[in-house]
């Protein structure tokens, strides 16, 4: 680039020179001298031939898109941020619903010219008429069958939503460390399950009633119960035993969580079950089903996967005193388990560790614990299925007319191998299954009990609502739970339901999440605070380890198997937090830090080793120091050297040529070099997404947008992502006026493909 | 408006994007272990996702490029970059077509097309590319002009135009101060200049600073002082990260010196010289770059009047109430000759030894003498020498001297007891 441009002339600034010569002849001829002298001024980089600068408070760039309204009859592209506003999301669909045809159209037309593409603006007849031809030409038979089912839907709206929770859990007496071992192994994403029997539990959607639709489109999503890593002791052999139950159509289903909440078995299920429910002293009434309280003598039948045929739901209003511990606690203390102690290990403040002291002694009863010091969560948002973007983007882009408006499941019949993206309809489950334990919708500020199911349930949502982006919805619902370490976050607490159980039910993935949280929302210092501290555990804990102590700090002899493991747990822990600092570090484009801690991180994960250079040399890269990246780059290949040829390594090293290349202004060797990752992996899909974007910097549209299209046709599992379909309508925008089909061709795409979640605003549907 | 309704008759489109530098997509890890819930779901997601870091999916920045989503903001000195692209929308084929693109300025109007030669024909669906580029030297309002020309396939001859505004910005804030040395650290008289330049990022995004130098003036040589000597390699005195965030300030220091051939001529530099100009190369996301020089910065040279007085020669420290010596320059600057007497005017802290009103003789215009002073200070610490005072006979003017230098008076006993 330097030389390409070298004979220009660089930009001069002009300088206005003030009167600097302060010690100029005094008239009374009197010079006093000093060693230094400090004149001041102003380099005016403005000059005479500049138009002054109006509204120089506003922000540029907003000037500058008034600016092009104002004057402009067309305007450069400009594009929205693909990131999700949350507004946005919280509308609710009803209010699309409800607008008219013609309404729809005219605001999109207003809004079009608003931005000054006039030839963006949509006809609603001739969108009708292609959507039409694309359907009759697809022989798509999702298409057909929800064409039937159109029908049968009938005025039925949402509400007509039946959801049907099973859940087949069933495990193997086996010991605990086996046990384990089959819980780490890969289960989801697969219908049919491995010969182990994992407990699992299955989520998915069922009409029962002929008049009813699915329209949120719920996945057969299979998600693990947490109840395996309960299952430690070889006590009871209840069996999961899958139950089917059709909940009535009211605002506050009751799914039927049966073995969700398998406990540990040295007590009877039944009663764990309700004591997870009812064990603090309130007398409020719950609506649970559990299927359990019978099913526990059902025999082990390990038929993951097949939801076999269950025995009638049943629902009944249960009031359960609290269960008083008559177990002898220090027995059960001892058959706890390693691995539980592993995981739910954690360092409550002074504060906390008094309370949960004072509980184990029994000299507490934790009815008279200060409110202020009681986790009161609740539901904040009953049902976010209504704000979902790809289904409102669908109805908004479709006339009402067109049989696809009228069912926008046609994009949630099951695709093969979905992979459970519905992360909405997942959301709202975890929010019904929470409304079942009592902490549903406002039930925020109100006296509750926590069970380590509970809290998973409320990790589970925490993360949905972040992929999500609901970042203030998922604040909002965590704000009762503080900082996590209330007394009545601990096992300890509930010496009954517990006993001789210790440690945090707050899963550390939550506690992660929840420190990353505010990084979100424009509040990073808090975000980096949280996460400092979670490191500070993560480092104290290991200095207990190492130490011969137990993770707490107590005096509880190990074994060295155990010490391993629990080292080898924590410091993973402790890599993922400085993961996390760092990574907020680097939206905070405090790079120097950012830095320093993924360099450190080398330390603990020295497998990653070519990544987490890379990753540096790219962050350098991205402020523009160039030396410094290659230095990085240089050290990569020197690692990748080292460890023997790999065809990862070679595909990382070209790429960071080529990002080199790219920052050098050389579109054409970064192009090469991408496309020399592709002869060895010819299917990866950042180098054919960045070679694609190389080529449109050499001015050759049309090939770079053949690539991406082709790409996004043969393997849409990998392309329908964000990155590669917001380049793509970028392109078809550069390239026709007839953008607005294209893209709406992407969204049914996505539609079909992606689960509800989807970022819409990548494909820049105005 | 007019041209809405012209376009409709058009059989060509015209479409412009910038071209700023892609970005590199993150995304954002959300993690969960074996043991929670989601089981393995999130991580097996995260591996599959083609935007993570395979092998570490926790690290934010990913590989996958994304092309800029917004026109963002264009600062002066660095290139303009865009795509041009002519679409054929109709089912006719279309000849002989020409597009032109200028830029309009304030006060200029340039030609960015690469050829001024017309494509001869463009069958639908197909279009004409072009990338233009185009170093932005003028800070407000630029036009880009796009004009298309084009024949039916009738004959009939078509136009149509389109215009892009967009500002261009001040990407820094340049002050300079100058310090003007007489003496160097060997108590040699100098002229050396030092010249601070403080460099204030005025965008809203961080700036790698990659060349900060200053072109001197065929007068000076210059030094940078802005790497610190340790070893084999100058460590910059900012540190390994040589970036500048938003507002931030940061300043550069340059030692000037006349050449000797330029010093030497009539002994002083008067009036108001030309030092030289910085230069300024920065870089941005994916080596976005930017160049900008200043102006030639200009010095008003110290006003030394008639006569200069400087020291040769002057220890650092002495001890308390022991006389020193120090030896002054006196160097008449004026044109003509000077017949001077120098008085010695005891401080509160600093007192001379000889006697005061003593002749110094005749001095011709551009001589110097060199003058051999004794004092001794009554006050410990760092004490200034002041009262110094010289009387042109001829014209009965008094020059007085003050704060010529510090010297550091200590206790000799101090260190004994």
């Amino acid at each position: 680039m330097d030389s390409g441009e070298g004979p220009a002339r660089p930009v001069t600034l002009d300088i206005a020179v003030e009167d600097f010569a302060n010690d100029s002849l005094a008239p009374d001829q009197t010079i006093s001298h000093h060693a230094f002298l400090l004149p001041e001024e102003t380099i005016d980089l403005g000059g005479e031939c500049v138009t002054p600068l109006e509204d120089s408070t506003a922000t540029p760039s907003e000037s500058l898109l008034e600016r092009l309204n104002d004057q402009m009859m067309e305007s450069v592209m400009i594009s929205d941020s693909p990131n999700i506003s949350e507004e946005d999301d919280v509308a609710p669909i009803d209010s699309f619903l409800e607008t008219g045809d013609n309404e729809d159209t005219g605001e999109l037309e207003a809004s079009v010219s608003a931005v000054g593409k006039p030839d963006v603006i949509l006809h609603a007849n001739e969108t009708e008429a292609e959507l039409d031809q694309q359907e009759s030409g697809s022989p798509d038979q999702e298409v057909k069958e929800e064409e039937e089912g159109n029908d049968q839907k009938g005025q039925q709206g949402e509400k007509g939503e039946t959801v049907t929770v099973l859940v087949s859990a069933a495990h193997t007496p086996s010991p605990p460390s086996a046990m384990d071992e089959d819980l780490a192994m890969p289960s989801l994403m697969e219908e049919s399950l491995k010969d182990e029997p994992v407990p699992v539990c299955t989520i998915f959607s069922q009409g029962n009633q002929p008049k009813t639709l699915v329209p949120d489109g719920f996945q057969p999503t299979l998600i693990k119960s947490p109840s395996f890593s309960m299952a430690s002791g070889g006590g009871s052999d209840e069996t999961g035993t899958p139950s089917k139950l059709t909940p009535p159509l009211v605002c506050q289903p009751s799914p039927s969580l049966s073995k969700f909440f398998s406990d540990n078995g040295h007590m009877n299920p039944a009663s764990d079950f309700f004591d997870s429910f009812t064990t603090s002293s309130t007398s409020s009434f719950i609506s649970v089903s559990n299927p359990n309280a019978e099913a526990h003598i059902t025999p082990p039948t390990p038929e993951p996967g097949l939801p076999a045929v269950p025995p009638q739901p049943q629902h009944f209003n249960q009031l359960q005193a609290a269960f008083s511990g008559s177990d002898d606690p220090f027995a059960t203390a001892l058959s706890l388990s390693e691995v539980d102690r592993r995981h739910d290990a954690w360092l409550p403040s002074t504060e906390t560790r008094k309370v949960l002291v004072a509980v184990a002694t029994q000299q507490y009863n934790q009815a008279y614990v200060e409110r202020d010091r009681i986790t009161m969560p609740g539901l904040k948002f009953d049902n976010l299925q209504s704000a979902d973007a790809v289904q409102e983007a669908l109805l908004r882009r479709v006339p009402p007319t067109s049989p696809v408006a009228h069912s926008p499941c046609v994009c949630f019949v099951p695709p093969p191998l979905q992979s459970g993206k519905n992360w909405r309809a997942a959301a709202d489950l975890t929010g019904r299954l929470l409304t079942a334990h009592g902490q549903g919708y406002g039930k925020s500020g109100q006296r509750t009990s926590h069970t380590s199911d509970s809290l998973q349930l409320w990790f589970v949502r925490l993360a949905l609502l972040c992929k999500l982006n609901l970042f203030q919805s998922a604040e909002m619902e965590m704000e009762p739970f503080g900082n996590l370490d209330q007394p009545d976050l601990y096992y300890e607490y509930y010496p009954t339901v517990y006993p001789g159980r210790r440690g945090s039910m707050v899963p550390f993935s939550m506690r992660l999440l929840h420190a990353e949280l505010p990084q979100y929302l424009a509040k990073p210092q808090d975000a980096l605070d949280h996460l400092h501290s979670l490191k500070n555990a993560c480092t104290t804990i290991l200095k207990n380890l190492e130490q011969g102590l137990a993770e707490d700090g107590s005096m509880t002899t190990l074994t060295q198997e155990n010490r391993q493991a629990s080292i080898q747990l924590w410091s993973s822990r402790l890599t993922r937090s400085m993961y996390s600092i760092a990574n907020c570090l680097l939206s905070m484009k405090d790079y120097v830090l950012a830095v320093e801690i993924y360099h450190s991180i080398i330390q603990y994960e020295p497998q990653q080793r070519v990544q987490l250079l890379s990753g540096i040399g790219r962050i350098f890269l991205q402020i523009g120091d160039i030396k410094t990246a290659e230095r990085y780059f240089q050290d990569v290949e020197k690692a990748c050297q080292a460890t023997g040829s790999h065809p990862s390594h070679t595909t990382n090293v070209l790429m960071n040529r080529a990002f080199v290349h790219l920052s050098q202004n050389n579109y054409a060797e970064a192009h090469a070099s991408f496309s020399q990752v592709l002869k060895v992996d010819p299917k990866n899909p950042v180098a054919n997404n960045n070679a694609a974007v190389c080529l449109l910097y050499l001015g050759r549209l049309k090939e770079s947008l053949g690539q991406l299209e082709g790409l996004v046709q043969q393997d849409p599992a990998q392309y329908l992502h964000e990155s590669v379909l917001f380049n793509l309508t970028t392109m078809y925008e550069l390239e026709s006026s007839r953008s607005t089909q294209k893209k709406q061709a992407l969204l049914e795409a996505v539609a079909c493909r992606e689960g509800d979640s989807f970022n819409t605003l990548c494909l820049k549907l105005v | 408006m007019e041209v809405n309704q012209a376009k409709q008759e058009h059989l060509l489109a015209l479409k412009v994007m910038r071209l700023t530098k892609p970005t590199l997509f993150t995304n954002m890890p959300v993690t969960c272990e074996d043991r929670d819930l989601p089981g393995d779901l999130f991580s097996q997601l995260m591996r599959t996702d083609p935007s993570t870091i395979k092998g570490a999916e926790a690290l934010m920045l990913g590989e996958m490029l994304t092309l800029p989503q917004n026109f963002g903001n264009i600062f002066l000195g660095e290139t303009f970059s865009c795509y041009i692209s002519v679409h054929n929308d109709s089912t006719k084929v279309v000849k002989d077509i020409l597009v032109k693109a200028d830029l309009q300025t304030s006060s200029q109007r340039l030609s960015l097309s690469a050829s001024n030669s017309a494509v001869t024909e463009l069958k639908p669906e197909c279009c004409i590319d072009d990338v233009i580029h185009h170093e932005v030297k003028e800070i407000g309002t630029h036009i880009l002009v796009c004009a298309v020309s084009y024949t039916t396939q009738f004959g009939e001859k078509l136009y149509f135009r389109k215009f892009f505004k967009f500002q261009v910005l001040k990407p820094l804030d340049v002050k300079t101060k100058f310090y003007n040395a007489e003496v160097s650290l060997s108590w040699r008289m100098t002229d050396e200049v030092f010249l601070e330049a403080q460099i204030q990022n005025i965008t809203t995004s961080p700036m790698f600073m990659e060349k900060v130098s200053l072109e001197p003036s065929i007068m000076y040589n210059v030094t940078e002082l802005n790497t610190v000597e340790s070893g084999e390699e100058g460590e910059s005195t900012f540190g390994k990260m040589s970036y500048l965030q938003p507002m931030d300030t940061r300043q550069y220091l340059y030692c000037l010196k006349p050449k000797p051939e330029y010093a030497e001529k009539a002994g002083v530099i008067k009036g108001v010289t030309v030092i030289g100009k910085l230069d300024i190369v920065w870089k941005t996301n994916l080596g976005e770059r930017g160049r900008l020089q200043t102006s030639q910065l200009q010095r008003m040279a110290p006003g030394y009047g008639d006569i200069r007085l400087s020291l040769e020669m002057i220890p650092d420290t002495v001890n308390l109430e022991e006389p020193f010596d120090i030896i002054c320059k006196i160097t008449n600057c004026s044109e003509r000759t000077m017949d001077l007497v120098l008085e010695m005017c005891n401080t509160r802290s600093v007192h001379w030894c000889g006697v005061s009103g003593r002749q110094l003789g005749k001095v011709g215009p551009s001589a110097f003498l060199s003058l051999p002073l004794k004092l001794l200070s009554s006050v410990q610490g760092l004490q200034s020498i002041s009262g110094l005072r010289l009387t042109d006979t001829f014209l009965k003017r008094t020059y007085e001297y003050d704060d010529i230098a510090q010297v550091c008076v200590v206790c000799p006993f101090m260190n004994e007891s």
